[in-house]
């Protein structure tokens, strides 16, 4: 029956007829503030401050930062010079550039000790052979 | 103090997140909210010692996780999360030391509410609550919320993790249970 719907929770006006002892409240306030325990959480705050105060850089601490940068570029600087020197186009070991090595091509004794010493006996013959020269002459010329 | 939690602001949520300003944060906390949160929790209980227990057990259970508190959900929803979880796992531990089943706890709290010293002697308050205390657990947290506190079903929705929908039909079915309820007592 809807009036007695309306009249209970209207004429009850959202009373629900419940007290508690007087001061109640405020004693419960300063009780509970006095039963919270120290937390982890709380302890954190206290240990950050310690780090924090016990924490004096070294000097090498300042310093490190800025020797690891030089350190990066002189790493750098030493594999792009490594690249250069490998590259064909910038010169390197040249025939037509270096006079000393050009020199040294254009002597027959250089050329006999230095790169020919490897070379086997029985190919020069056969390379000879194909060239057409004699081996009187070879052996005339180093008796020579 | 008022039955109602004050506008939190965001500078007390931040200093509640600060480890070196906690402490005096949740003191606020407490001073704000200990009302709200008693009545939410002695309308369940009906008994204020009970009440008086699980209070503290709610605030005691809040300090502890203060650094789960992200601040994503407001300050008044966790904590009423926390006061509602203690308040129906505590009627759930005395269903079972009594060795009761829910419908002989309503009876129960009906006879708690009869014998309560902490009462101001409205009768047709005292008539409403028996009507409430017979309601299912569920339905008696909505009406007290939505009566007695004028709580937003939004607010409600995030607490109990309910639809609106959901609580505004079981808000309808108690009001009809307890006109029955009266009905019946007449």
């Amino acid at each position: 029956m809807k009036p007695d719907k309306i009249n209970i929770l209207e004429a009850a006006q959202h009373r629900d007829g419940m007290t508690v002892p007087d001061g109640y409240f405020n004693d419960f306030v300063s009780r509970m503030e006095s039963m919270l325990p120290q937390t982890e959480f709380e302890l954190s705050a206290e240990g950050k401050k310690k780090l924090i105060a016990d924490a004096t850089p070294t000097r090498w601490q300042r310093v490190r930062p800025y020797v690891y940068m030089a350190a990066m570029f002189a790493g750098a600087w030493c594999m792009l010079k490594m690249f250069s020197l490998l590259s064909p186009t910038t010169g390197g070991i040249s025939f037509d550039n270096d006079p000393m090595v050009a020199e040294a091509i254009s002597n027959d004794q250089f050329i006999d000790e230095y790169f020919l010493d490897d070379y086997n006996e029985y190919d020069l013959y056969d390379d000879m052979a194909e060239d057409s020269t004699s081996m009187s002459d070879v052996f005339l010329t180093a008796e020579n | 103090m008022p039955r109602t939690a004050p506008p939190e602001t965001a500078e007390l949520v931040e200093r509640l997140r600060d480890p070196a300003e906690c402490r005096r944060a949740f003191s606020e906390v407490i001073r704000d909210y200990s009302e709200p949160l008693y009545w939410q929790i002695r309308r369940m209980v009906q008994n204020h010692e009970d009440a008086n227990d699980i209070l503290q057990n709610t605030f005691m259970k809040a300090w502890q996780n203060l650094e789960n508190f992200r601040g994503d959900a407001k300050l008044s929803t966790w904590l009423y999360k926390i006061a509602i979880n203690e308040s129906v796992t505590f009627l759930a531990k005395e269903r079972k030391r009594l060795n009761i089943s829910l419908d002989d706890q309503e009876s129960a709290l009906i006879h708690t509410i009869e014998a309560d010293e902490h009462v101001d002697g409205d009768k047709l308050a005292a008539q409403l609550r028996k009507a409430v205390a017979s309601l299912p657990e569920k339905q008696r947290i909505v009406f007290n919320m939505k009566y007695y506190d004028d709580m937003k079903y939004e607010q409600m929705s995030e607490i109990l993790g309910t639809s609106v929908g959901a609580l505004k039909a079981s808000y309808h079915l108690a009001v009809k249970k307890i006109e029955q309820f009266i009905n019946n007592s007449n």
